[in-house]
C-alpha cells in the first residue's frame, strides 16, 4: 500500500489513476479511428481520382472520336482520300486539329494495309508497327472497329483512338491522338482536387516527370523517390515531397517495367491537409483532457481541503481536550459525516469538561477514594457488607468557642479544623463519609478493604488528638472508634443518592464518642476495634450497653502505641484495672478505696470519680444478683 | 426483279445464239460453318469473242428508299446506266469513289432521280453510299457479260443459259477477304448437261456503319 503524506495527495493520486488510463484509452481509440479514417478517405479519394482520371480520358477519347469522325463526313475530305491526295489530306487534319480546341493533337491515316499515309506528328512511319500496329489489330479485330491505346511520341505518352474511314466501305484508319500533357492533368486536376503526375521510365533515361501538377522543385523529388520506391502499382504509397507527406496511387498507361519504355500516371493527395482535422482535433482533445485533469485537481484539492481542514481543526481540538481544554468548540460549517464529527467532539468536549467538573466536584464534596468509586462503577442504588472500621470525632468545647464569633467567622474556624482533620484522615487512607456540624465522619476499609484499616484509624484518631491539643486551647477532639459489619453502597433515591455506611457499628461509634465526655476522655473504641489494632495500648474503661443496644461490650481508651506509652500511664492503667476488678465483684468498700486512691492521683479525676458515684448509688439501691458489672445507658 | 430480266435476257441470247445448246449452272454458296451465303455474285467469263453475244444487258435502278438503297446488291453488264431515285422524302447525296465509276450526285430529292442517272463502263465493283447518310451502302457489280447471278437467301445462284466449253467462273462477295480480286475457277460446262457446284467462302467480318436506332425516330424517313 502507497503511504500517503496528505489526504490530498492520496486522492489526486486516485483521480489521476483513474483519469488517466479513461482518458488515454478515449485518445487512443478516437485518434487510432480518426488516423484510420483520414487514410481510408485518403485512399478512397485517391481511387476516385483515378477513376476520374480513367474516366475524363476516356471522355476526351469519345471526343477524340467524334471530332475524327466527324471528319470522315467532310465530303471534301472524302474526295480527297478517294483521289489519293496526301498533301491535301494532311492539310485537311490539321485544319481539324486546329478546330479540335485542343481535345485532339495528332491524326494519323493508315491504309488496310497499314501503309501510313499521313501523320501529323510527323514520326516518319510509312507502316505501322509496335503499339500502332496493334492499336489498328485491336481496332480490327473489334466489332465496332474501334480501338485505343496510350501510346509514346517522342517520349509524350498520348491517348490514341483508331477507327475506320469508311468510303462508304472501310478504307482506311484514321488515327487520333491527344497528348497526355500538362492541360490533360490541369484538367483533370480541376476535377480531383489531387496532384496529377504523368511519367516516363525508359532505358535511354532516368523517370522524367512529363506533366505535373506539382512545382518543378517537387516534380524533381517525386522522379527521385519514385526511382527509389520502382514503381509498384499495385499498392499505395506515402512519398514526402518537401516536408508535406503525399499519398500516392500509380496507374500504369503505357508499357511495363520490362518494355523499354514505360508511361505511367501518378495520383497524389496530401496526407497533411486530409490529417489536419484529425491534428486539430487531437490537439483539441489534448487541451480538451488538460482542463478536465486541472479542473479534477483543482476539485481535489478544493474537496480535500473542505475534509482535511475540518479534520485539522477536529485534531486540534482533540489534542486540546486531551490537555484538558474543554472551553473552545470546534466550528465547521458543514452538515456532512464531518460535521457530525464535528458536533460530536463539541458534545463530547461538552460531556468531558462537565464530567471533569463533576469529578473535580465530587472529589470536593465526597472523598477522592468515593468519587472514583462512583465514577468508574455503574452508580445504583444498593452495597455489599464490609467489616469497616468507623471514626467518629466531635470537636469538645467548640459551642462555647463560636460564642461571640459572626457566622462567618465560625466557618471559616470550623473549615480549617475540619479540613485538617479530613487531611488527616486522607492520608491514613481512611474517607471522611460526611461533615455533620462540627463532627466528622470517616471510614475506614470502604470502600476499598485493607488489613490495616483499624490500624489506620488509630493513627487517625491520635494524630486528630495530638493535633487538637497543639491548636486552640479551648478546643480538643473526641473520638469514637469502632468495628464491625456495615452495609457499604449508594444510599438515597435513584436520583438522589450518596455513597455510606449504614449498620449497628456506625451508631456505636457515635455512641462511643458521645460517651467521651462522661468518661472524661479523648476517645473510645470498642473491642472489636481494639482486637483489630492489637499493637496499640489499651485501658480498659467499662463494660456498658450503650442506649438502644441490649448487647454489652467492652470499651477501651486507647493510649498509644505499645512501646511508646509512658510507664506511669501503664501503672495508672493498672491501678485502674484493678479498681474495676474491685467495682465489678461487688466489693464496694475497696473499689470506693481504689477509685479515690485514683481520683488524687491520675491526671484525669473525672474517670474514677464515675465509678465513685455508681459505687455511691449502688450502697443505697444494690445491683440485681446476677449484675456482671454492665452499666446501662438508658439515653442516647 | 433486275437479275431475272438478266437471266430471261441470256436465256433469249442463247436460244437465237449460233453456239449450240445452252446449259444450266447452279452454284451453291456457304460459309465456314455451312450458313448459306447470300449476295455473292457469280460470273462466267467469256473470251472476247463470245462476249458481244452476251451483251447489252439492260439498265437498271437502285432506289432510295426509307434511308437505304433498294436493291443492295445489284449487277450489270459493262455500259448500262444505273439510276438512282430517291423516294424518300429528304434529300440523299450518293457518291461512290470507286474506281471502275467514280461519281457523285450531291443533294438531291425525290422526283428528280431521272436526271441522275450513271453509265458504268469498267467492269468492277462500284461501292455507293449516301453522304449522308453513314449506313447507306450498296453494290454495283459491272459484269462484262450479262452471264452473272446474284446468290439468294439459299446461297444458291442459277445461270440457265451458259454455253458449252471451258470457261472461267468468278466468285464475288464484299466480304471476301479482298473485294477486288474475286475467287476464279475453270470450269467446263458439257453439252446438255446441268452443272452444280458448290463452294465454300471465307468471309471476312461483316464491318460497316451501322444504322443508329434513333434514325427511325424522326418523321423523315
Amino acid at each position: 500500500m502507497l503511504a500517503f503524506g496528505s489526504f490530498r495527495s492520496r486522492l489526486s493520486f486516485f483521480l489521476l489513476c483513474l483519469l488517466t488510463p479513461v482518458l488515454g484509452g478515449i485518445f487512443y481509440y478516437v485518434n487510432r479511428n480518426n488516423i484510420e479514417y483520414t487514410e481510408e478517405t485518403i485512399n478512397s479519394y485517391l481511387e476516385l481520382g483515378a477513376d476520374v482520371f480513367d474516366f475524363t480520358r476516356a471522355q476526351q477519347a469519345e471526343t477524340l472520336q467524334a471530332i475524327t469522325n466527324s471528319l470522315t463526313w467532310d465530303f471534301g475530305f472524302r474526295t480527297a482520300f478517294a483521289s489519293n491526295d496526301p498533301a491535301t489530306l494532311f492539310g485537311a487534319s490539321l485544319n481539324v486539329l486546329d478546330r479540335s480546341i485542343g481535345k485532339a493533337d495528332m491524326l494519323m491515316i493508315v491504309d488496310l494495309n497499314n501503309n501510313v499515309v499521313i501523320d501529323t506528328s510527323l514520326q516518319g512511319y510509312t507502316q505501322l508497327s509496335g503499339a500502332w500496329l496493334s492499336l489498328v489489330d485491336n481496332a480490327d479485330a473489334s466489332d465496332e472497329g474501334l480501338a485505343e491505346a496510350i501510346v509514346a511520341i517522342d517520349g509524350d505518352p498520348f491517348q490514341l483512338i483508331a477507327l475506320p474511314l469508311y468510303l462508304p466501305r472501310q478504307v482506311a484508319w484514321i488515327i487520333g491522338g491527344f497528348a497526355l500533357d500538362q492541360n490533360f492533368v490541369e484538367r483533370v486536376k480541376e476535377t480531383i482536387v489531387s496532384e496529377v503526375s504523368i511519367i516516363r521510365r525508359s532505358d535511354e533515361s532516368d523517370l522524367v516527370v512529363v506533366a505535373s501538377t506539382l512545382s518543378a522543385a517537387r516534380q524533381q523529388i517525386l522522379a527521385e523517390q519514385m526511382a527509389i520506391n520502382s514503381l509498384t502499382v499495385a499498392s499505395l504509397q506515402r512519398i514526402s515531397l518537401e516536408g508535406e507527406e503525399f499519398t500516392t496511387l500509380l496507374r500504369n498507361l503505357f508499357g511495363s517495367p520490362s518494355d523499354e519504355l514505360q508511361v505511367l500516371a501518378i495520383i497524389q493527395r496530401s496526407y497533411d491537409e486530409n490529417n489536419e482535422n484529425v491534428v486539430q482535433f487531437r490537439t483539441l482533445l489534448i487541451e480538451f483532457y488538460a482542463v478536465i485533469i486541472a479542473i479534477s485537481l483543482i476539485a481535489v484539492v478544493l474537496l480535500s481541503r473542505s475534509i482535511t481542514q475540518p479534520l485539522a481543526k477536529l485534531a486540534s481540538a482533540v489534542q486540546k481536550i486531551e490537555e484538558g481544554e474543554y472551553g473552545k468548540p470546534v466550528v465547521v460549517n458543514s452538515q456532512d459525516e464531518i460535521g457530525d464529527l464535528a458536533n460530536s467532539v463539541n458534545s463530547m468536549a461538552q460531556g468531558l469538561a462537565e464530567k471533569e467538573k463533576v469529578r473535580d466536584l465530587l472529589g470536593k464534596v465526597v472523598s477522592q477514594q468515593i468519587a472514583e468509586q462512583l465514577l468508574n462503577n455503574p452508580v445504583e442504588l444498593g452495597g455489599e457488607e464490609k467489616i469497616v472500621t468507623i471514626l467518629f470525632s466531635d470537636i469538645r468545647g467548640f459551642t462555647s468557642f463560636c460564642e461571640g464569633l459572626r457566622p462567618q467567622e465560625v466557618l471559616v474556624e470550623l473549615n480549617q479544623v475540619l479540613s485538617s482533620i479530613s487531611n488527616i484522615v486522607e492520608k491514613h487512607n481512611g474517607v471522611v463519609d460526611k461533615f455533620q456540624g462540627d463532627a466528622v465522619m470517616a471510614l475506614f476499609g470502604a470502600p476499598i478493604h485493607s488489613e490495616f484499616d483499624a490500624t489506620n484509624a488509630m493513627l487517625a484518631a491520635l494524630e486528630i488528638i495530638d493535633v487538637m491539643e497543639i491548636g486552640d486551647s479551648r478546643l480538643s477532639a473526641c473520638i469514637g472508634i469502632s468495628t464491625g459489619l456495615v452495609v457499604a453502597g449508594n444510599l438515597g433515591s435513584s436520583n438522589r443518592l450518596n455513597y455510606s455506611v449504614i449498620g449497628d457499628t456506625v451508631n456505636l461509634s457515635a455512641r462511643l464518642e458521645s460517651l467521651t465526655r462522661l468518661y472524661n476522655v479523648t476517645n473510645i473504641v470498642s473491642e472489636a476495634s481494639r482486637d483489630a489494632a492489637p499493637n496499640y495500648a489499651y485501658m480498659e474503661l467499662d463494660e456498658v450497653c450503650v442506649a438502644g443496644k441490649r448487647q454489652a461490650i467492652k470499651i477501651f481508651q486507647l493510649l498509644g502505641q505499645s512501646d511508646q506509652i509512658p510507664p506511669e500511664k501503664l501503672t495508672m492503667a493498672a491501678a485502674f484495672a484493678g479498681a474495676l476488678k474491685a467495682y465489678r465483684a461487688q466489693n464496694w468498700s475497696l473499689a470506693q478505696r481504689l477509685f479515690s486512691q485514683l481520683a488524687a492521683s491520675c491526671d484525669n479525676e473525672a474517670l474514677p470519680k464515675v465509678f465513685l458515684e455508681r459505687i455511691d448509688d449502688f450502697q443505697i439501691n444494690p445491683p440485681a444478683e446476677d449484675w456482671d458489672g454492665v452499666y446501662i445507658f438508658g439515653k442516647k | 426483279m433486275q437479275i431475272r430480266l438478266n437471266l430471261i435476257g441470256g436465256f433469249l441470247l442463247s436460244i437465237l445464239g449460233t453456239y449450240g445448246n445452252a446449259q444450266s449452272l447452279s452454284v451453291k454458296l456457304t460459309d465456314g460453318e455451312g450458313n448459306p451465303i447470300r449476295d455473292a455474285v457469280i460470273e462466267i467469263l467469256l473470251p472476247d469473242e463470245m462476249r458481244s453475244e452476251y451483251q447489252p444487258g439492260a439498265d437498271t435502278i437502285v432506289d432510295q428508299l426509307d434511308k437505304e438503297f433498294v436493291p443492295n446488291m445489284s449487277t450489270i453488264v459493262s455500259g448500262n446506266s444505273v439510276s438512282f431515285p430517291n423516294s424518300d422524302d429528304i434529300l440523299h447525296h450518293v457518291y461512290s469513289f470507286s474506281p471502275s465509276g467514280s461519281f457523285y450526285i450531291p443533294l438531291y430529292g425525290k422526283g428528280t432521280s431521272e436526271q441522275y442517272s450513271q453509265a458504268f463502263n469498267s467492269v468492277g465493283v462500284i461501292e455507293i453510299g449516301c453522304n449522308l447518310h453513314d449506313w447507306m451502302l450498296a453494290y454495283i457489280y459491272v459484269a462484262e457479260t450479262s452471264l452473272s447471278g446474284i446468290s439468294d437467301d439459299d446461297g444458291l445462284a442459277i445461270l440457265e443459259s451458259v454455253p458449252s466449253g471451258t470457261f472461267e467462273l468468278r466468285i464475288w462477295h464484299s466480304r471476301l477477304k479482298d473485294n477486288d480480286i474475286a475467287v476464279t475457277h475453270s470450269i467446263e460446262f458439257v453439252d446438255g448437261e446441268q452443272t452444280n457446284l458448290s463452294y465454300t467462302l471465307e468471309l471476312k467480318r461483316d464491318r460497316r456503319i451501322r444504322r443508329a436506332p434513333s434514325s427511325n425516330r424522326t418523321r423523315y424517313r
